[in-house]
């Protein structure tokens, strides 16, 4: 569940066909289904020495649909087919077996998704996945960072890293050249185009009446992310490149910065024209030139509300940070989790609600070392491990609602957070290993729990037991227990315990919450006090 | 000039463009100048009749139809030159006339008796011996009469649909004197176009009879009972432009050619070429039979057609009688020859055909084909030759399960049928065929390869000037690149995607496509070099192709020049460009070279104030190149290859020998020594150019050179 998966391709081999020579390296490919085109990326190589062979891409106005009608119409639905059929062909001419395609808001929000999915797979044997903005945010970020190292000055400063996509605006914010807060907002400059698509007037009109829906999402945004602390502005997207372009920048691969002013200008002067002046001036398809104005507007307001003085255009785009992301795992790192920058995002939520911080860390710390201790017991990978720290430094956090059921409010709040690098299906498994910290275990009547797909479930029943005997060695906030260690001993499972002072409501506690552990482990606990240096 | 700072266009501008079909008749009379220079030896003169003829023939068909058409459809507009369809069509009628007339006697004046002079006799029927009559006739039983149906024409039986380019006898019977009506009737006899034209006289060498005089003289057996008053021999052109509806459904391209080049059968008649010894009551006859517009009638002098020339050219009597034999050098050592891929990896290679060999394009494809390691090969194919080594080996490589796509041009003119033959065996084999976008013939020449290799992914490319036929690559100037170059790589992959629909068109860096790119990418080189002139800059242009037609390149040359721009312009074909006209184009000079070999290549170069750009490309500066075609132009960068690509076009212009250079009058005048010059014949200089550099490679004793993969040339 919670990693993102990569795919392989089923290849038919022609009649006659030679075996592939087993030395050079295999190519990879990325897929990209967004609101208004189809992209793909070939690319071989590990890591660093990645090196992109091949790249395409078919306008397909998936976004139009979608945020029309809430659907995709048969016809979009045909040539994304065709498109994709197309990708299929030019993978096959560089022998691509490992791919990776994932769709975002604009499949994401259509009510067939499903169906499309399933036409897509039976047709062209290509497995799209659908991500969320929070995946999106970190792919992204990997192809920022890619481009960012060449230029360290900016890393010192707060960043915001905007890129308005057909169905909604992108944005993280980077502290130190790492993302700390991160969110998806449904200001796409489609879904905007769509929204007023019956209103009838003069492009200054129509300018003013997207900007007051833009000014208040802006004015919401504000709420979650520090605007104002935001040193330099990063666009991305076709959009955002325009206005380079228009600004003079060459067509290179490297980012080019503005001044705040001459950006704003720009995107003002073309905002204010209307769609066929657009289309004429800039060379666009009509769907490009239609859908250029807001996504201007979009980055102007975000520029406005930070007190960024130089607008950096930088040409990363999803796609390219899934080509990273896969270099990355050829070249057995395994997908980038971005640990760290995550827990950091995880801090900044708990933050948000007031939580102890230290109380958070000390059980985090001893949820990992039952973690570790236990690993041969549970058979969970590191990915499951950084779930769990996740949800044991956030557990506490609905304590900010109320005292009274605060797992539950910790639960709700951790599924409605925007944590950077967590999917939506990632958070669903965290809340629940955090609402299972304390009080009564899974049941049937427990919609989130079961919501959860079988494997999700086994996730939480492990890590939500592990986090539930962390939290009963801090059992005062007192942070005694000083060291842990884990003996399976036949049928029960010892907890040899290391502390300072008087252990007794820890162990009285550990014993009395022991009942999850059993369930999910099979084993009995037994609680074992040891002093230090003592095996 | 960005096309909003072009001058403001006149409806035309008479006194500044020449008019393209008057130019093209003016080409073709170039070529004929070729047949009437008497230093050209035989056997070339009569294979420039026979292209001059076929020339016409082309030209009637497509240019002077689409003439008819337009004045059928009312259009009185004018072209750039002034003149309006009719206009034209009235002038062209003179020209071609003239042409014609110069043609035929040539052949009858000074051709047919040469070569009979040579023991090559094509007669008359009733010209020969009665001795050797008896063979030609029992060759007449066998095998012509079983194919012919003669045709009486009447009321009851309308006028045949006869093929274009077919021979035919027109024959005006006494009036029946049995019925009361004493008209005169009409018979037509098709003249077996599955025979050759000149038949074989047994027991006489290197002797022929037309077959037409053949059929001529058994009309008693054909029409019997019948009193002939009149025959002639005539031949119908009709119609040829294709038009195939681009928007109705239907989604087989492949069978709606097929039916298409069925169905030009029975397209209008254009011309008529007729005996000019006909009566007139038998001319008018049959050309009131005719449905729709009246065609253009030529009298000809002696035999018709006289493509005939082609079929006696292989004769081994002529061998003395041929331009010195030039046999295509090698460009490469065998062992490297052996191994492209390996000599590619390491630097580029620029060919020159005819003079240099073909075969190394085939060994690019046949040793893709056989290499394990490579993956796919992707290839376009416009006029491959009939029995095509290319085509051969793109199927063995389907064959052997690689992936190969190719983009067929099926409506590539006059060639369809053989195209779609090509494509299904390639259908058959395994391959993706893709018949190019709709509406846009897919004219651009290249083929890439995609090679497995240890340090990853390598693509090879040929991007080339003329078409993969081997058979027209001994007679065609072409220049192509042989690369794996990893941009012209990317470029290349990039545009095969576009072209079968896999993606949008991209940007791309050493390419250039049409028609999305490629009209603007030269404008906008000519107008950088007008700035930098205006800025003080010295600006030259130099450009070899075979026409130059578009109108607003050529407003820009205009403009260029005015800035002070050197253009100098070496201009095969068509030319609508005026040169020397003071105020306008003073400082433009047009030169076009007929020589043995058909000047076919595009080389494009710009002085860019001294960051200079040479390209090869497969387009001419034509609206229906720039617009309606898929075409490639490559930015040539390796340092030997744009050393090369200079020193050839300065030959081409400082060619005194087989140049016409234009004048402001649109009259072509020989270029000829100046004083002190030495003679200069640009085809010749390149053939003991290739040959010197073939000699040397055989002389560079065998040392072994280490294989450094990496290093670049």
């Amino acid at each position: 569940m919670a990693a993102p998966r990569k795919r392989t391709l089923t290849r038919k081999p022609k009649d006659g066909a030679q075996p592939p020579p087993a030395e050079p390296p295999k190519p990879f490919a990325a897929l990209d289904l967004g609101a208004s085109a189809i992209r793909l990326v070939i690319a071989e190589g590990e890591g660093d020495n990645m090196r992109v062979v091949e790249e395409a891409s078919r306008g397909v106005l998936i976004g139009k649909d979608t945020f029309t009608s809430g659907r995709i119409g048969q016809p979009t639905v045909e040539a994304a087919l065709q498109a994709i059929e197309g990708f299929r062909t030019i993978m096959d001419t560089f022998g691509v077996v490992r791919y990776r395609a994932v769709a975002t808001s604009a499949l994401r929000e259509a009510s067939n998704r499903d169906t499309v999915l399933d036409r897509i797979r039976v047709r062209t044997g290509i497995d799209v996945e659908v991500i969320d903005g929070s995946e999106e945010n970190r792919l992204t970020y990997l192809a920022v960072r890619e481009s960012l190292k060449a230029l360290p000055e900016m890393a010192a400063e707060t960043c915001l890293v905007a890129e308005v996509g057909g169905g909604s605006a992108d944005l993280s914010t980077l502290h130190g050249g790492e993302p700390a807060h991160s969110g998806t907002y449904a200001i796409g400059s489609i879904r905007l185009r769509q929204s007023f698509a019956a209103f009838q007037g003069t492009p200054a009109h129509f300018q003013r009446l997207v900007l007051r829906h833009i000014k208040n999402v802006v004015d919401d945004i504000r709420r979650e992310l520090p605007l104002d602390e935001v040193k330099h502005f990063i666009a991305l997207g076709a959009d955002a490149r325009l206005v380079a372009r228009v600004l003079g920048a060459p067509e290179s691969t490297s980012p080019t910065a503005f001044p705040r002013d001459a950006f704003l200008k720009v995107c003002g002067d073309i905002a204010a024209l209307d769609v066929d002046t657009i289309l004429v001036a800039h060379g666009l398809s009509q769907a490009e030139a239609e859908t250029l104005a807001p996504a201007l507007l979009v980055y102007s307001e975000l520029v406005r509300a930070t007190s960024a003085q130089t607008i950096t255009v930088s040409n990363a785009t999803l796609r390219h940070g899934l080509i990273f992301d896969l270099a990355r795992s050829e070249a057995g790192l395994g997908l980038e989790m971005f640990s760290r920058q995550v827990l950091a995002s995880a801090n900044a939520v708990g933050e948000k609600y007031n939580y102890d911080a230290k109380h958070a860390r000390n059980i985090a710390n001893l949820a990992l070392r039952l973690f570790d201790e236990l690993k041969s017991e549970h058979g969970l990978d590191a990915r499951d491990r950084l779930l769990l720290e996740v949800a044991a430094l956030l557990h506490d956090i609905g304590l900010f609602v109320n005292l009274r059921a605060h797992h539950k409010h910790s639960q709700y709040l951790i599924s409605v957070s925007e944590i950077f690098g967590m999917s939506r299906d990632d958070l669903l498994v965290v809340s629940n290993i955090a609402r299972y910290h304390r009080r009564g275990l899974p049941q049937r009547s427990h919609i989130p729990y079961m919501a959860l797909d079988r494997e999700a479930k086994i996730v939480v029943n492990k890590l939500g037991s592990i986090l539930r005997l962390a939290n009963a060695l801090d059992a005062d906030h007192q942070q005694k227990v000083k060291n842990v260690r884990v003996r399976p001993e036949g049928g029960v499972i010892a907890f040899e315990v290391e502390g300072v002072g008087d252990l007794t409501m820890e162990r009285l506690a550990l014993l009395a919450r022991s009942d999850f552990f059993q369930d999910a482990f099979g084993r009995r606990v037994i609680f074992r006090e040891v002093t230090r240096g003592e095996s | 000039m960005t096309p909003k700072a072009r001058p403001k266009r006149k409806a035309h501008d008479p006194e500044i463009f020449f008019n393209r079909e008057l130019s093209w008749l003016s080409f073709n009379s170039r070529v004929l100048e070729e047949v009437e220079d008497a230093t050209t030896p035989l056997a070339e003169r009569a294979k420039f009749m026979a292209i001059v003829t076929n020339n016409l023939d082309e030209f009637f068909m497509v240019r002077v139809a689409s003439l008819k058409n337009a004045i059928a459809e009312g259009d009185t507009a004018p072209d750039s030159a002034g003149l309006s369809p009719a206009q034209q069509l009235a002038v062209v009628k003179e020209m071609a006339a003239l042409q014609l007339k110069r043609l035929h006697e040539i052949s009858e004046r000074d051709i047919l008796p040469s070569l009979d002079g040579i023991g090559i006799r094509i007669l008359d029927f009733h010209d020969l011996d009665a001795s050797l009559r008896s063979g030609v006739l029992r060759f007449f039983k066998d095998e012509v009469q079983p194919v012919i149906t003669p045709l009486g024409i009447d009321a009851a039986r309308p006028f045949p649909m006869l093929p274009s380019l077919s021979i035919n006898l027109a024959v005006l019977f006494e009036p029946d004197k049995e019925k009361l009506a004493g008209e005169a009737r009409l018979g037509v006899v098709p003249v077996p176009a599955v025979l050759p034209r000149l038949v074989r006289v047994p027991g006489a060498d290197s002797t022929y009879v037309r077959l037409e005089t053949v059929v001529m003289s058994q009309l008693s057996t054909l029409f019997p009972g019948q009193t002939v008053r009149d025959v002639a021999a005539f031949r119908v052109l009709r119609d040829a432009e294709l038009d195939i509806d681009d928007e109705g459904g239907g989604d087989d391209f492949l069978s709606q050619v097929e039916d298409e080049v069925r169905g030009r059968r029975r397209s209008q008649v254009v011309r008529l070429d007729i005996d000019g010894k006909v009566s007139e009551a038998l001319l008018t006859q049959l050309v009131s039979r005719f449905p729709g517009a009246e065609p253009l009638v030529y009298r000809i002098l002696g035999p018709l057609d006289l493509r005939l020339f082609f079929q006696i050219l292989d004769l081994p009597v002529l061998d003395s009688f041929r331009d010195p034999r030039q046999r295509a050098q090698a460009t490469l050592l065998p062992a490297e020859s052996a191994d492209l891929f390996g000599v590619l990896s390491r630097r580029d290679v620029l060919l020159h055909h005819p003079y240099e060999a073909f075969e190394t394009v085939l060994d690019f494809v046949k040793q893709a084909t056989a290499d394990p390691q490579v993956l796919a090969i992707k290839q376009t194919l416009y006029r491959p030759a009939s029995d095509s080594d290319v085509v051969k080996a793109l199927v063995a490589a389907a064959e052997a399960g690689k992936q190969v796509t190719v983009v067929v041009e099926l409506t590539a003119r006059f060639d369809e049928a053989s195209n779609i033959r090509w494509a299904r065996r390639l259908e058959d084999a395994g391959a993706h065929v893709i018949y190019g976008i709709r509406g846009l013939k897919t004219h651009a020449k290249a083929t890439l390869v995609v090679r497995r290799e240890p340090q990853g992914i390598r693509r090879y490319v040929h991007l080339s000037t003329g078409n993969y036929n081997e058979k027209t690559s001994k007679l065609y100037t072409d220049l192509g690149l042989l690369s794996s170059d990893e941009v012209l790589g990317r470029d290349l992959s990039a545009f095969f995607n576009a072209i079968t629909g896999f993606s949008d068109p991209p940007s791309m860096q050493r390419l250039t496509m049409a028609p999305m790119a490629l009209r603007i990418r030269i404008l906008s080189m000519i107008d950088r070099e007008r700035r930098r002139a205006e800025e003080g800059q010295n600006g030259l242009i130099r450009a070899k192709m075979n026409a130059l037609v578009d109108e607003d390149i050529i407003r820009a040359l205009y403009a260029a020049s005015q800035a002070g721009v050197k253009v100098k312009l070496n201009v095969r074909g068509i030319c609508c460009l005026r040169p020397g006209l003071k105020g306008v184009s003073e400082n433009i000079e047009v030169v076009s070279i007929i020589d043995r070999y058909l000047e076919h290549s595009r080389i494009y170069h710009f002085f860019n104030g001294g960051d200079e750009e040479h390209f090869i490309a497969s387009a001419d500066w034509m609206p229906r190149n720039l617009d309606r075609r898929i075409e490639l132009m490559t930015h040539i960068t390796s340092k030997e290859a744009v050393e090369r690509l200079s020193t050839i076009l300065d030959w081409f212009f400082e060619d005194n020998q087989k140049a016409r250079v234009l004048a402001a009058d649109g009259a072509y005048h020989r270029r000829k020594p100046g004083k002190g010059e030495e003679p200069s014949r640009v085809q010749m200089r390149l053939y003991e150019d290739a040959k010197n550099r073939a000699d040397k490679l055989r002389a560079v004793p065998l040392t072994l050179e280490p294989i450094k993969r990496d290093a670049k040339a």
